[in-house]
């Protein structure tokens, strides 16, 4: 579908949706406008596999290693380098992308469970490389500072707002770009990639270099998503990128779509609405200590697999059912 | 009845200020502190639940609602009762990050109790703006020294002593009773373990080899295995250091029994990993236990004739059913019962300012189970800062080494390791604080 | 020389342990063509049925059975009312391979939940039923104990009778051939669905066997298996995911690796040493060691 909407017409789009975004900034409290800058950040992390994933048929198990290498380059800029943020989040997105050319180069000559394996024990050992470097801050980590509010924008403009302008931002450019170059011929030939391999080679496509590309190009996009996420945290620092943060937005991809973008920022939602959900519903059940412990894990994984099982291939798809009815 | 219709004026006007003035001074005006209203106080505890930091530490907000359901139940905190809001973190930074900003932001808490880990808490505590919002950040469940700078965490109070303290501690200990032998330190790849390899430092103490850092998780029975009989190659009986969580410390003592080297070493267990309950629970044999050393600033859980372990494990079976008391619930417990001193010293009229202040002017004097002094003061965040030494029975119970006990106080950098002569507190009456 | 010969019998040790996971992991992938990430739920949740039994009768080899068999059972079930579910909405794309990924992390979540539900989330321990302590040998104690021992000709039993299983029976033959072509398999007549189910529940019982072994000379709690989880996963790649030699060849390298890199080089090369080895065994061999024909590309 998205190859009917023209480019102008998607920025169009993309710039009205910031005009909303920017008016709705407006009208929430902190708590929302933080929780709403998590939301695009996993937002484009999930972009980010879907892009891998669903475009061009590489099943990656470790996104968050690849976030974590932006977020230190991004907080090695700031910090050590003393640059301006922008620059660490160019940086961020530069470092991992290069990253994952490399990476993309090991990964071509695999395929499946072996491309997964791979990239699993990737992303359990990089954390610990991290503490390998003292440069790199060891536990404690480093800072990831973005400053404050420009002054120009008054007292009552938050830092909750300020990391709202610039992870909306960052990931609206960011999808925005994704979305127009999977609009390409580059998206043509990605999907002809990941829906019959064979064939394409057999049509000229350079299966190898085109499956490289696409995970440098994801690579940098999660490197981005790394960094804004350690930004919301003030700083990076080896935990914060464990094994299950891949999982969950593997799972978050899954359950909003995987084959078009659509469904980005519904995925983020979900990563930030679920928990939320499940500990809420919780508190207001009630029960013993063990039950109020392990109910919102239990909830979050049964709706894991109830999307799974229900809608595999994205809510979008239902609805398409059901409007052919 | 009052005919006169100024007269009626009057009483009416009377009465009203009457009213007024009852009602204003039984319920100070709270409008503008969050977290407090004329019956209740929120507090809130960001803490690792489940996952494997979840299993030492999962107990802990549950402990301290029990202690405040019991002083809830005789009178609260000057009528108002304690509500404490628990979320979990899984110790990841991400996750303390939001959910410290949710207990600010979403769920109003007056102020946050008992934040666990050096990792999780830092990033917490700037995502949460707990500086900008004045949230009072009170006996943080973590030892790292770095959260005793005024500058940079401005409404944190600790509690634990620091990990750099225990390493001087124990550097004393070493040297005072096993000079001569060779020292080992295995300690984890991270903040704690740093702090305490500089605490070594700062005392002077040289271990006989660069001391075996492991990243967390890594320490498998194959790698302790290997570990042991490099060192059991050294000769006489080392003193071997173990800093790290308890599983680590239990991996490697078994390890141990079945190389046989249990006797070969004096086994040195940092206070983080030396739960002699769960050490025992984790399979060590009792006989493995038997004589392993310790550093501790609280009495033994299992330790009955202490008044308040006695008081504390009275509350628990009555207020916390089905938790097995042990010196994780102690501890928990303990730091509530300083809050809620905290609490009261503030006075009737609870704010956030008020109740920072109150403990720098007053901490020092609050009455806890911990058998070493607290460093509350207009300049000083640290809340314990010293230990005694203790040596752990067959039976798991902890107690002084050498049978006498001796509590030594000290600072996180370059100040002298003193013996204290400090004389705990009396536990108030039936342990519900009645300070002001 | 004893650093050496300590690193050599870790390493078997610990091998043995890898294997085992890596035997359940390649079990249901031949069979089922599925990567199972709750296979570290359900070896803990059979160790933790297990646990019960030990509790409630005091024998371990009482409990090593019934944890097998509930493992075979939970196995079944799970492929019959879960995987199956899926597998019926799902027929192409990267999908295919993905939406089993992350049912079987959900599935994963439910269960240790579950296990935290009924067992609460304290630390227990499970005693081995032979010694573990070392050996002597020439007067000194080595790290090499009846334990060690009883896991590692458990693994060696388990893999050949798998072997012979798969190779030289009709069922095992069956198996194979719904893997590795369903639709041709029943047009002749092999009832695909039903022998999957089976494949699961020798799978599960595998991982029963697993975690039975492993859990004593660790300790019992519902993430007690994640970090072998992803180390079997790894040794199986590296074995090539094909043959059930190769998964315990794959774990045997993978924990020589390991125990020889943070024995010689530094500890804290634990986690890495994985991720290296993986890469040069695929940089050389992208379809794993021990493949025998060139990767189908699933």
């Amino acid at each position: 579908m998205s190859k009917q909407v023209s480019s102008k017409k998607r920025t169009l789009l993309f710039v009205a949706f910031g005009w909303v975004l920017l008016i709705l900034g407006d009208r929430v409290g902190d708590l929302e406008l933080y929780q709403g800058s998590f939301v695009a950040t996993y937002a484009l992390a999930i972009t980010s596999i879907i892009l891998l994933t669903g475009y061009s048929g590489q099943l990656s198990l470790g996104q968050s290693a690849l976030m974590a290498v932006g977020a230190y380059a991004g907080a090695l800029t700031i910090f050590n380098a003393g640059l301006h943020p922008v620059i660490g989040l160019f940086m961020a997105a530069l470092v991992a992308g290069v990253f994952g050319l490399i990476l993309g180069l090991i990964a071509a000559r695999l395929s499946g469970p072996y491309l997964a394996g791979t990239t699993l024990a990737l992303a359990i050992s990089l954390p610990t490389l991290a503490n390998q470097f003292p440069i790199l801050g060891a536990e404690e980590g480093i800072v990831f500072d973005v400053g404050l509010p420009p002054a120009r924008f008054g007292e009552d403009f938050s830092q909750y707002k300020w990391f709202f302008w610039i992870s909306a931002l960052a990931s609206l450019i960011m999808v925005w770009f994704i979305a127009n170059l999977l609009s390409t011929k580059y998206g043509r030939t990605f999907r002809a990639l990941r829906d019959n391999p064979i064939a394409a080679e057999l049509s000229g496509i350079n299966v190898g270099r085109l499956k490289v590309t696409a995970f440098a190009i994801s690579s940098g996009v999660a490197g981005l998503s790394g960094g804004l996420l350690v930004m919301l945290i003030s700083g990076v620092s080896p935990s914060a990128f464990p094994l299950s943060l891949s999982f969950a937005l593997l799972g978050g991809a899954v359950v909003t779509g995987l084959y078009n973008l659509k469904g980005v920022i519904l995925g983020g939602l979900v990563l930030v609405a679920i928990p939320e959900i499940a500990d809420s519903l919780v508190s207001r059940i009630g029960g013993s200590e063990g039950f109020i412990t392990t109910l919102p894990g239990f909830l979050v994984s049964a709706l894991l697999i109830l999307a799974v099982v229900f809608t595999p291939n994205g809510p979008g798809h239902l609805i398409k059912r059901h409007h052919k009815k | 009845m009052i005919r006169n219709k100024s007269m009626k004026r009057a009483s009416l006007v009377s009465a009203v200020i009457a009213t007024g003035a009852m009602v204003l001074s039984t319920m100070p005006a709270q409008a503008a502190t969050p977290g407090v209203t004329a019956s209740e106080i929120k507090l809130g505890i960001s803490s690792p639940l489940t996952g494997s930091a979840g299993l030492s530490y999962g107990k802990v907000p549950g402990a301290m609602k029990a202690y405040f359901n019991y002083i809830n139940a005789n009178g609260g905190v000057y009528g108002r009762k304690i509500t404490l809001i628990s979320r979990d973190d899984k110790y990841l930074p991400t996750l303390a990050a939001t959910q410290t900003t949710n207990l600010v932001l979403k769920d109003n808490v007056f102020a946050l109790v008992g934040a666990l880990g050096t990792a999780t808490h830092s990033k917490a505590y700037k995502a949460a703006a707990l500086a900008k919002n004045n949230v009072p950040d009170l006996f943080i469940n973590t030892g790292f020294s770095g959260f005793t700078d005024k500058t940079k965490y401005p409404t944190t109070f600790m509690v634990l002593p620091t990990y750099a303290m225990e390493a001087k501690v124990i550097a004393k200990a070493i040297k005072d009773n096993f000079p001569g032998q060779a020292t080992f330190l295995v300690a984890q790849d991270d903040e704690f373990g740093s702090d305490g390899v500089a605490g070594f430092k700062t005392a002077g103490h040289t271990f006989s080899a660069a001391p075996i850092l492991y990243p967390q998780g890594s320490m498998t029975a194959a790698r302790a295995e290997a570990a042991l009989t490099a060192l059991g190659a050294t000769p006489g009986k080392p003193v071997i250091v173990l800093f790290g969580t308890t599983d680590v410390t239990a991996t490697i003592l078994k390890a141990a029994e079945k190389l046989a080297l249990t006797t070969k070493f004096t086994w040195y267990a940092g206070s983080v990993g030396a739960d002699a309950n769960t050490l025992l629970a984790l399979g060590v044999k009792p006989t493995t236990i038997d004589g392993v050393i310790t550093a501790s600033f609280m009495p033994d859980a299992k330790d009955m004739t202490d008044p308040y372990v006695k008081q504390f494990a009275d509350i628990n079976a009555k207020y916390n059913k089905g938790i097995t008391f042990d010196n994780y619930v102690l501890a928990a417990m303990n730091s509530a019962m300083l809050t809620v001193q905290a609490l009261r010293a503030a006075g009737k009229n609870l704010t956030r300012e008020g109740v920072i202040s109150a403990i720098e002017n007053k901490g020092a004097k609050f009455a806890s189970a911990g058998l070493v002094p607290l460093g509350y003061s207009p300049t000083s965040r640290i809340g314990y800062n010293g230990y005694w030494v203790a040596q752990l029975n067959a039976k798991g119970e902890a107690k002084p080494y050498g049978g006498k006990l001796v509590i030594y106080s000290t600072d996180s950098g370059a100040g002298a390791v003193a013996v204290s002569t400090f004389v705990r507190p009396t536990m108030p009456k039936n342990g519900i604080p009645t300070n002001s | 020389m004893t650093e050496f010969i300590t690193a050599v019998l870790t390493s078997l040790s610990s091998g043995a342990i890898y294997a085992l996971m890596a035997l359940a992991i390649v079990l249901v992938w031949r069979s089922t063509r599925v990567i199972n990430f709750a296979q570290a739920g359900q070896a803990v949740l059979t160790t933790y049925i297990g646990y019960t039994v030990i509790q409630r009768t005091g024998s371990y080899w009482l409990a090593l059975v019934v944890a097998v068999i509930s493992g075979a059972i939970i196995g079944a079930v799970i492929d019959r009312f879960f995987m199956r579910p899926i597998f019926k909405r799902v027929k192409s794309g990267p999908i295919v391979m993905i939406a089993p990924v992350v049912a079987t992390l959900g599935l994963l979540g439910i269960i240790q939940a579950i296990i935290g539900f009924i067992w609460g989330l304290t630390n227990q321990s499970i005693e081995a039923p032979v010694s573990t302590g070392g050996y002597k040998v020439m007067g000194k104690v080595i790290a090499f104990s009846s334990y060690n021992l009883l896991v590692l000709v458990a693994v060696a039993i388990a893999m050949l009778l798998l072997t012979i299983l798969f190779q030289r029976t009709n069922i095992g033959l069956a198996l194979r051939a719904s893997a590795y072509s369903p639709e041709i398999a029943r047009l002749s007549g092999i009832k695909v669905d039903a022998v999957r189910t089976l494949g699961w529940a020798i799978a599960g019982a595998s991982g029963g066997l697993a975690g039975m072994l492993y859990i004593p000379g660790y300790f019992l709690y519902p993430n007690a298996m994640d970090l072998l989880l992803v180390f079997g996963f790894v040794a199986a790649v590296i074995g090539g995911l094909e043959s059930l030699f190769g998964a315990v060849a794959g774990a045997m390298i993978l924990g020589f690796a390991i125990n020889f890199s943070t024995t010689y080089i530094s500890q804290k090369l634990f986690f890495p040493t994985a991720f290296i080895v993986l890469v040069l065994v695929l940089l050389i061999k992208p379809s794993g060691l021990f493949a025998a024909k060139k990767s189908r590309g699933a």
